[in-house]
């Protein structure tokens, strides 16, 4: 669920025509945030609020590299994500102490939704999950909407192809691409918050575990278009779910064989799609000159 | 006294010359993955004594710490084994490091002693941080009905605890820390390694001039490696389990049980 929460808010950054690969600062920030939000102020609300303005400070530090002083994405994405590593593991001991938080945070509790839940097979595995969860559910049909239907969605997709046919049609470029980097971030910084108080139940020092690199994949695997992007996030998350059911067999292979089958299938799943696939034209490109 | 973390192995060696070059009578190296640099750093800066934990090799200077993690696995092995009612048990890592390798043999083989019938399944996390996957891998280990697990996956390992707390099927024996309190409702004991305890007795030696350079094998006889039960489950252990466990760790002490040795 994690990953889908971040690939969606990724994508909605290139769709902009950029690139953050920051996204796992965003989430580990996200993560830590939450364990502040929920120990301090108590409650998951506060923690899910708390992780979503982590997610958004490490946004705004990457808009203001970017957007604003013009630097390069990558280098910025790259920056971002070792100051996140480096801030939350020093925020962590200086608040918790070399012993941490242990399992002190209260967790979302699964809620079945009447009717579907019992359904074989998937009912558990799709209908009985943590609210946030649900909003994910919400948030792709949501966003494909917006993209494809409305005037704002449309301004988007505009600044990610022809940034310069966009700005002389009377689009705000930079400030719609601030506000993408923005509901990146915050969309980030909820699945830390996911991770912290729908999963683990308590923070450790890089627990995101390299998921912004891996929504960053799979934003190319689901094409750019949210839709692709919820299966692409379904697929690795269903993956992985085999790869700790194989282990738990008991088959005398090294764990190494199976460790790699949620990469192996997404690369084959990438081989097989991105042939067809398009990236925004202007995506990553470097940013034209401030006039 | 200095502290210095390192990153990356590159860094093994700089930080290893540079408390030589300023002196320092002794330098720990926590971790087997130090003991190359050790071995190399070692020859260039003779007034100073590197150890390495979970080290094997032996120079002028250079010397190892061998924990006997795996006498307190086997002892931990043992309360599983009498503690299991679904007769499958589950370990969990982080990476296949020997000593975790090691531990979980000795676990293995301390659990079967109690119960012959006993089916073992092993997990690895991959590393060591990933709570959510260390939740995930214990939660599939306990659809295949492990009710005892294992875990050796440092804060990954969190997740284990989380997974037997949530679906209230399994319990826990922690490691290398004392994890008894991370959730004391389904945690049986701790197999601790008590890291100061280890670095004062070596430092000792060399204060009084007595070290050698040898591997140096600490454990239950030095309390330095303990199986320590968690005070709160302690009355749900049967009384005849803790004494074959008692009665093990006595012929561990006195150094007449190998669990790693070599099954005839």
């Amino acid at each position: 669920m994690p990953l889908g929460l971040a690939a969606l808010g990724e994508l909605l950054v290139e769709r902009a025509g950029l690139i953050n690969i920051g996204l796992e600062g965003a989430i580990l920030a996200g993560a830590f945030g939450a364990l502040v939000g929920a120990s301090t102020a108590g409650g998951i609300g506060a923690g899910f609020a708390a992780a979503a303005l982590a997610g958004l400070v490490i946004a705004m530090l990457f808009a203001l590299c970017v957007i604003w002083i013009r630097a390069d994405q990558i280098i910025a994405g790259t920056a971002l994500t070792l100051l996140s590593v480096g801030a939350t593991g020093t925020l962590y001991r200086a608040l918790f102490g070399s012993s941490g938080a242990a399992l002190r945070i209260p967790t979302s509790e699964p809620v079945a939704i009447p009717g579907v839940a019992t359904l074989p097979v998937v009912g558990a595995a799709l209908f009985s999950q943590p609210p946030i969860t649900y909003f994910l559910y919400l948030l792709a049909p949501a966003l494909a909407w917006w993209l494809a239907r409305t005037h704002a969605g449309l301004a988007l997709r505009a600044i990610g192809e022809r940034p310069e046919a966009a700005e002389a049609a009377g689009i705000a470029v930079d400030r719609l691409r601030v506000l993408a980097i923005l509901s990146g971030g915050v969309l980030g910084g909820l699945a830390g918050g996911t991770l912290v108080l729908a999963q683990a139940g308590t923070f450790a020092e890089g627990m995101s575990a390299g998921r912004g690199f891996i929504a960053i994949a799979i934003v190319v695997l689901g094409r750019w278009t949210p839709y692709g992007v919820a299966a692409g996030a379904l697929l690795f998350g269903a993956a992985s779910a085999l790869q700790y059911a194989f282990q738990a067999m008991g088959w005398n292979a090294p764990y190494q064989v199976f460790l790699v089958v949620p990469y192996a299938l997404t690369l084959a799943a990438l081989a097989g799609a991105v042939g067809r696939a398009r990236a925004p034209a202007a995506l990553g490109r470097a940013l034209e000159t401030r006039r | 006294m200095s502290h210095i973390q390192t990153k990356t192995p590159a860094e093994f060696d700089e930080q290893f010359r540079q408390y030589g070059s300023q002196g320092y009578d002794l330098v720990f190296g926590h971790g087997f993955e130090f003991q190359d640099a050790a071995k190399r750093v070692g020859p260039d800066h003779p007034r100073t004594i590197y150890v390495v934990t979970s080290g094997s090799s032996v120079g002028a200077n250079v010397a190892g710490i061998e924990f006997a993690f795996a006498d307190a696995s086997y002892l931990a092995g043992m309360l599983a084994g009498a503690m299991t009612k679904s007769n499958v048990i589950g370990v969990i890592g982080g990476t296949e490091l020997p000593p975790v390798r090691e531990s979980f043999t000795a676990f293995s083989r301390g659990a079967r002693v109690m119960n012959p019938k006993i089916t073992i399944l092993t997990s690895y996390i991959g590393n060591w941080d990933d709570v959510s996957a260390g939740r995930e891998q214990a939660l599939a280990q306990i659809g295949r009905n492990a009710d005892v697990i294992f875990q050796n996956a440092d804060a990954a390992g969190l997740g284990v605890f989380r997974a037997a707390r949530e679906t209230k099927k399994a319990l826990v024996i922690g490691s290398n820390s004392d994890q008894n309190d991370v959730a004391p409702e389904i945690t049986i004991a701790s197999v601790v390694i008590d890291l100061p305890h280890a670095f004062l007795t070596v430092a000792r030696e060399v204060r009084t001039h007595t070290f050698k350079p040898r591997v140096i094998k600490l454990g239950t006889e030095s309390d330095v490696v303990t199986l320590k039960i968690n005070p709160v489950f302690r009355p749900r252990i049967p009384a005849a389990a803790m004494h074959a466990v008692d009665s093990v760790r006595a012929e561990l002490a006195a150094r007449r049980f190998d669990p790693l040795a070599a099954t005839p």
